[in-house]
């Protein structure tokens, strides 16, 4: 029973942190279609922001807003002048965006050089929950990761600025002729998933090793956690597939190795995509 | 007119570049022509410059790099100046074979020197046995053993770092009466984690002790959730530590946010000067770690070394084991061709066998004969709680002065 009740905390703590780190492609692939394979380097870059203005003495949370705002501002700068002119051919955008992250993982290393970084936790210990053993810091990660979806949720289904971006979704062409400025609203759909992937990186930070590659690790599971749980489903979707990807992980590695489990989870990704190639929770 | 002004300012713009890239070229080749006197002898150096272990790569090439420097303050090799034709791993097997062929093939180098993981260095055994070169290992690793061959048991590849009887068993019995004999092994998953724990239980059977769990995990894996849980239900005393770069990073951070470094002593076999600056005062307080050799150690050779090494390098530069073992085997290559009198891949092999350097930063060192293997120190160090920086990181547990390690478990010894 014990066992079991931490395995949930685990694979739930697992589920959040890597909904939080597909969150910003979850915008941008899934509502826009760009293929960012520079959503890794968006983590990379909100991780060393944090690293870099935690290390001049700015408090964490100021920190990682920081972060937040850094690389939406080069999300906004890469939109305008690269990505918009790119929106109805999604395969350029594929390399332009992998153009970006060599760039900017080359930059990364010119400026920040190639050694280990390290974020201190900002919140160290753990909590004891009867049995169960809670990170104080993941618990919190957890909280601001669900808090960041509800709230993307509401903004697209209860605002009138979310009736745009669907109507967008949808049908670019009827919505532009129903007078909405589609350049605008595109330009601000990737500006928020660029600085949603600042403020993941700069969350995930203190809890791994900050080095040029660390968005990478979260680039090909991310955009399996995007695709595995319906494209465009940024709430439901991003959870679902989290869980499958991440989560799913530790009950696995409970009867084989964590080698085992790894690869059972992306066969399994590859068997969702054949019967459901819309994602779980996607219409057909 | 404009149109004609225009062309003359571009082609006066291109001579420049031209005389700029001529100048260049003169100045950089007499450095070459001038330091040779004769032909120089090529080392072909292969380090991870970039890609994941990038971190160890520059104490990596550094070492080597100072040792040849003095080799040629010193007159070079039999009156012939070294040189270094440096080749990027990018911590990917598939690269070195490929650098190692052009450096081999190409540059026609007399030997190589480095590689960095057991995975690099077994590929680049086969090119190193067909094109009839010696290759320099350097870092720590898991012992040769005969189905690994090429990349260990062979004849031209020498072994400068320790293996896990040297690295490990000689602490064991320390390890064990004080914390206790339940061990919980964790590494990355690959050859040097698995045979280090191969090694690691052989001994800790002899010495009445158990292992309650062992996990090995893939490279780049993000959270360690569930490894955690396992580790805390295991009821083990000491948690044996193989993992390596950044995954060492992500699993302690993890570890320590989890409370658990209170409950278990955590001792790696990985985590040198540059790893241990990676993880912070705060992740990697009261570690265990062995090694044959850190920047804090006494031996009076120590400290001129470090001396050399930041008048180069910087005062800020980290050495390591892996660099000092680079540093060791330019010198001894260096000792062993002059002995020979001449410069061939068996003139270095002969000289290399049983060569003593008293003058290495771990004290007197030999590379054995045998097996190629180098007889080094073992230190066993305690990361010191809100350590500053590498002078005041490792406090001295203890250590023996040489410890010769068991027989590599080749088909034929001697090589």
């Amino acid at each position: 029973m014990q066992t079991a009740l931490s395995v949930l905390v685990d694979s739930t703590l697992i589920t959040f942190v890597f909904a939080l780190a597909a969150i910003g492609l979850a915008i941008i692939f899934g509502l826009m279609g760009v293929i960012n394979m520079g959503h890794g380097a968006m983590l990379t870059l909100g991780a060393y922001f944090t690293w870099y203005t935690t290390s001049a003495g700015v408090p964490f949370a100021v920190a990682v807003l920081l972060a937040a705002c850094g690389v939406g501002l080069i999300g906004l700068l890469l939109e305008h002048f690269i990505i918009r002119h790119f929106y109805d051919r999604q395969f350029e955008t594929l390399l332009l965006t992998w153009g970006f992250f060599l760039v900017s993982t080359e930059i990364i290393k010119i400026v920040f050089g190639t050694d280990l970084r390290t974020v201190t936790n900002p919140l160290p210990g753990a909590a004891h929950l009867g049995p169960v053993v809670v990170p104080a810091y993941q618990g919190v990660v957890a909280l601001i990761s669900l808090g960041l979806l509800v709230g993307f949720a509401l903004l697209l289904f209860r605002t009138t600025v979310g009736i745009k971006i669907r109507a967008l979704v949808q049908n670019a062409e009827i919505a532009s002729l129903l007078g909405l400025n589609v350049g605008q609203a595109y330009k601000l759909v990737f500006v928020t998933g660029s600085a949603a992937a600042g403020l993941a990186g700069g969350l995930i930070s203190p809890m791994l090793s900050v080095d040029p590659y660390i968005g990478n690790v979260f680039l090909v599971r991310s955009f399996f956690v995007v695709i595995i749980g319906g494209i465009g489903q940024v709430l439901g979707g991003t959870l679902v597939g989290s869980f499958l990807i991440g989560g799913s992980e530790t009950l696995f590695a409970l009867v084989s190795g964590q080698v085992v489990a790894q690869t059972i989870v992306f066969a399994l990704a590859i068997l969702v995509l054949r019967f459901r190639p819309t994602g779980v929770l996607r219409a057909e | 007119m404009s149109h004609q002004i225009g062309l003359t300012a571009k082609v006066s713009r291109r001579t420049i570049l031209r005389g700029a890239a001529g100048a260049t070229t003169t100045i950089a080749c007499p450095a070459i022509v001038r330091a040779a006197g004769e032909t120089p002898i090529k080392v072909g150096l292969i380090s991870p410059l970039t890609g994941a272990w990038t971190v160890y790569g520059k104490a990596h090439s550094a070492g080597f790099e100072l040792a040849v420097d003095e080799i040629n303050a010193a007159g070079g090799i039999l009156g012939r100046k070294v040189e270094i034709l440096i080749g990027d791993s990018k911590t990917e097997p598939r690269i070195v074979v490929e650098q190692a062929n052009r450096l081999v093939r190409e540059e026609k180098v007399d030997f190589l020197a480095g590689t960095f993981s057991s995975a690099e260095r077994n590929a680049a055994g086969p090119v190193v046995t067909s094109a009839k070169k010696v290759l320099l290992y350097p870092t720590f690793y898991e012992g040769q053993e005969q189905k690994y061959y090429p990349g260990v048991c062979n004849a031209d590849i020498f072994m400068f770092g320790p293996e896990p009887t040297q690295q490990v068993w000689p602490h064991m019995e320390y390890m064990i009466k004080k914390f206790g004999n339940k061990f919980f092994m964790i590494g990355s998953d690959y050859v040097w984690p698995r045979v280090t724990n191969e090694f690691t239980k052989e001994k800790l059977k002899d010495l009445g002790g158990s292992v309650m769990g062992e996990l090995y995990i893939p490279f780049n894996t993000p959270q360690y959730d569930s490894a955690l849980r396992q580790i805390r239900d295991s009821k083990a005393n000491i948690i044996f530590h193989t993992l390596t770069g950044s995954d060492t990073v992500n699993f302690r951070k993890q570890f320590v946010a989890a409370g658990m470094n209170k409950d278990f002593t955590l001792w790696t076999v990985d985590d040198e000067e540059v790893v241990t600056s990676g993880l912070g005062p705060d992740v990697s307080a009261g570690t265990y770690v062995s090694f044959d050799y850190f920047m804090t150690i006494k031996n009076p050779n120590n400290g001129p070394f470090l001396d050399r090494f930041h008048a180069k390098f910087g005062n800020n530069a980290l050495m390591n084991t892996v660099g000092v073992a680079m540093y060791n085997a330019a010198h001894m290559a260096a000792m062993a061709l002059t002995k020979q009198g001449k410069v061939s891949t068996e003139a270095l092999r002969e000289g290399l066998h049983d060569l003593s350097f008293a003058k290495a930063p771990q004290g007197h060192v030999t590379m054995r004969g045998r097996d190629n293997q180098m007889v080094l120190p073992s230190y066993l160090m305690r990361v010191r709680p809100g350590w500053t920086g590498v002078n005041d990181m490792f406090e001295e547990v203890q250590h023996l002065d040489s410890v010769t390690p068991v027989d590599a478990r080749c088909k034929k010894l001697p090589l």
